[in-house]
């Protein structure tokens, strides 16, 4: 079904999340004009949170999404899954959930916001093992700051406490006061460890900013923050629009056509949900539809010209897969009540194996206490063990008060052979492939882990913990990147320093897939970064122009 | 290939030209069950037709429950709007239990139990079947669910118990930094379960 009219704009921008709205709301500003097209609807907060209060399973932070038929996203991280197919000997390590609405994934994110260390992007030159980035930290210092005073992330005084990645500005706001819990956790390694734990910077909010509330400790950033406390890809569209850029939502992108030569996009075609085929051209286009989904677009929209799919002569489109799968671990304190789950979730962290000669070996990562209500599960428990009535009730406010859940970060490695390829059994209403990914966890990762769990066997001795809960396996972690690696030769690289495609001159991809590693930290603020810094190259081809 | 069934009417974005509509279609269905669309109507008109609507034809049932379940959260009251639709929904999703809780009721009012731990360990040791009549009670009062839906959060009793230290997730109202402040401390417990343990099964995400 053709459509009446087309559309047309400078810039077009695939996906809503905080990569593709960011870039939008930088160019609308500048006078471009932008049109951003979002497979998903438009969503406002309060029916999630409402979706929350109503779901009995409330640790699946997808239940309160369910997707759209025309945009579906994974349901759970239960393998196998009904959307998002993983294969291979770590098939569960790979159940990478995410969101497909106006806003992106970020809804149910929960704000952590690390920028990478120096080390991270020169992993190949420094420890000899996987790829080095085709960027170097100080090129992308400027626009980690930029993407801190977008989202707003409050942060520790790095005078007082280093988290290694230097910095030319103090964070936009002041760090945030740490719950009782943490400040427990905190003595304790302080105290009787040679570790630390450092305040973990995060886009939440210690005070009004950018016309949003001062966090209230609701305990619910993932999977919905019922305040807007924490910053999410949402507000980058709200601002974006009010700067004359133009969403379209429910606008599932399928094909990106290019020209005679196969060197510049022409356009990109997208379904609505009827099927409708609607043509959309510019002069610039970028693919900011999350790790997973631009890897998937990229590969469905073969065709002749590019029978692998696009800007893939190198063949490493969907290869390269990685995340940060780590290790949980929950268990009984022995010592005094900590009650967790006051404040925000996630806001301390032992970062003394981020980085060291060893990663020459083996994988980096991060320890999260993390500060989650306990209440409900601590009453599962409790009936579980046969309690009833008044000691029902002892048991729960004890249990609650002293169950600690820990989980790492450890980090993943580029490998070839970890690919995303479109699933041949099953589509979509539209007739789209769902995405399917074979995955085997690199040894690096797994002696990371292993190291992981020795940490967490000497911090449970060291709080006196009894009913050890371990997660079996590996956990996923929701940081998938890799899929259109960055890198300065086209031969095994599908993007450059500046994320522009090398096979088509005016196509960018904004999205973790360009990672080259995966890193040390939560992967949003480097995602938002060069997000920010491929808007930073639009401007000046278009002042140029 | 196989291709996806949609889970609800495709067209749904033609019906909804503003976004509001859409969002209400978004919202899952499962909502109405809550105790705002049940037990209210029962309580305000405190009728026989009231509380039919909420536990079926039985409304003889709800009496037993809310007296056993008295019993086995050793409390004296609990609100009888929650205890509604707790009883319609554990009959609903497990129709023998209607029997069970009167036979367990029966029990009950045949002996003499000074504490929900008496009545418990002695009801299983008479009928196995009543453990899982029991842990559907707590389920039921504690964690507010039942028929694997949402009877009430904020008012589940796990909450209640807690409230001095900690608020249910999405209803802080504890003032700036609340957190930064030292909660209760809690002293171990003494008291022994009434029950036979049961293996946790925590619910896949
Ligand atoms: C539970 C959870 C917790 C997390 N917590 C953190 C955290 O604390 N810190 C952190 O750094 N990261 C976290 N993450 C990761 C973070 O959410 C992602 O890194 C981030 O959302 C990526 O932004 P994006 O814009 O690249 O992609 P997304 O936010 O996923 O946005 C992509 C958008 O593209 C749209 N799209 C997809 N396909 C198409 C198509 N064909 N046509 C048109 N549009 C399309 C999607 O609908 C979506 O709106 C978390 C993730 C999860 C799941
Ligand atoms: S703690 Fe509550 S208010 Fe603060 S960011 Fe998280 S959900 Fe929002």
């Amino acid at each position: 079904m053709p459509s009446e009219q087309d559309l047309s704009a400078d810039v077009v921008i695939v996906g809503s999340g905080v990569a593709g709205s960011s870039i939008a709301n930088e160019l609308a500003r500048a006078g471009i004009s932008v049109i951003v097209l979002e497979a998903g609807p438009r969503v406002d907060r309060q029916h999630f949170v409402e979706n929350f209060r109503n779901l009995e399973n409330k640790p699946s932070y997808q239940g309160p999404f369910p997707a759209v038929p025309w945009a579906r996203h994974p349901p759970n991280q239960i393998t196998p899954n009904e959307y998002l197919h993983t294969t291979g000997p770590d098939a569960e390590a790979y159940q990478q959930v995410y969101l497909r609405m106006m806003g992106g994934t970020t809804w149910h994110w929960a704000g952590c916001a690390w920028r990478y260390l120096p080390s991270d992007f020169e992993l190949k030159t420094r420890y000899g093992q996987g790829r080095d980035w085709a960027l170097k930290y100080d090129d992308l210092e400027p626009f980690y700051y930029q993407a801190e005073v977008m989202m707003g992330v409050c942060g520790p005084d790095p005078s007082v406490e280093d988290l290694g990645s230097p910095r030319k500005q103090p964070y936009p706001m002041d760090a945030l006061p740490i719950s009782y819990a943490a400040q427990q956790f905190r003595k304790l390694i302080g105290e009787k460890t040679p570790y630390r734990v450092v305040h973990e910077p995060q886009a939440r909010n210690t005070r009004p900013y950018d016309s949003r509330p001062t966090c209230e400790g609701h305990n619910n950033c993932m999977p919905i923050c019922p305040i807007g406390a924490m910053y999410n890809g949402s507000y980058s569209v709200y601002h974006a629009e009010a700067a004359g850029a133009k969403f379209v939502p429910n606008a599932v992108v399928y094909r990106i056509e290019r020209d005679s030569a196969n060197k510049r996009v022409t356009a990109v075609h997208y379904y609505d949900p009827d099927k409708g085929s609607h043509r959309v051209t510019g002069k610039y286009f970028v693919i900011a539809a999350h790790c997973i989904e631009t890897a998937k677009l990229m590969l469905f929209s073969a065709d002749e010209q590019s029978p692998d799919g696009i800007a893939n002569s190198s063949g490493h489109v969907g290869r390269n897969m990685m995340d940060h799968t780590g290790v949980q671990v929950s268990f009984i304190s022995g010592d005094k009540a900590l009650w967790p789950g006051r404040g925000p979730l996630e806001t301390n962290v032992i970062d003394n194996f981020r980085d060291g000669d060893w990663r020459n070996e083996r994988g980096a990562y991060l320890v999260h206490m993390v500060d989650d209500n306990q209440v409900d599960l601590a009453t599962q428990l409790a009936i579980a063990k046969g309690y009833v009535g008044r000691e029902l009730e002892e048991q729960i406010r004890y249990l609650a008060s002293h169950t600690v859940r820990l989980f790492s970060h450890n980090e993943g490695l580029a490998d070839p052979d970890n690919r995303l390829t479109l699933s041949k059994t099953n589509k979509d209403m539209l007739g789209i492939p769902h995405p399917e990914v074979y995955y085997k966890l690199p040894e690096y990762t797994v002696k990371s882990c292993e190291h992981t769990r020795g940490l967490f066997r000497d911090l449970i001795g060291l709080m006196h913990g009894t009913d050890e809960e371990w997660t079996p396996g590996y956990f996923p972690q929701d940081h998938p990147a890799g899929s259109t690696i960055m890198g300065t030769d086209p031969k095994d690289s599908v993007v450059d320093g500046f994320c522009r495609t090398h096979d088509h001159e005016n196509l960018f991809i904004a999205s973790s897939s360009v990672f080259s590693s995966v890193g040390t930290g939560n992967i949003t603020l480097t995602v938002a970064a060069l997000a920010l810094r491929v808007a930073d190259t639009l401007k000046k081809e278009l002042a140029h122009a | 290939m196989a291709a996806d069934r949609p889970c609800f009417p495709t067209s749904i974005h033609r019906s909804t030209p503003n976004a509001i509509r859409l969002n209400r279609a978004l919202r899952m269905s499962r909502r109405d069950a809550l105790l705002g669309a049940l037990g209210a109507a029962a309580v305000v008109t405190g009728s026989r037709q009231g509380m039919a609507a909420t536990a079926g034809q039985d409304d003889t049932g709800v009496p037993l429950f809310m007296a056993l379940s008295q019993r086995l959260t050793d409390r004296d009251t609990l609100d009888p709007r929650i205890g509604n639709a707790l009883y319609a929904g554990i009959i609903n999703a497990v129709p023998e239990r209607r029997d069970q809780i009167q036979k367990l009721h029966d029990f009950m009012t045949g002996g003499s139990f000074a504490s929900a731990r008496a009545l418990a360990s002695a009801a299983e040791h008479q009928d196995p079947v009543f453990k899982d009549v029991i842990q559907d009670i707590m389920t039921g009062w504690y964690r507010g669910l039942a028929d694997h839906k949402v009877v009430v959060y904020r008012s589940a009793l796990m909450f209640d118990i807690t409230k001095d230290a900690i608020y249910p997730k999405t209803y802080a109202t504890g003032g700036p930094f609340y957190w930064t402040q030292t909660p209760p401390e809690v002293a171990v417990p003494t008291g022994e379960p009434a029950l036979s343990p049961s293996k946790l099964v925590i619910e896949p995400t």
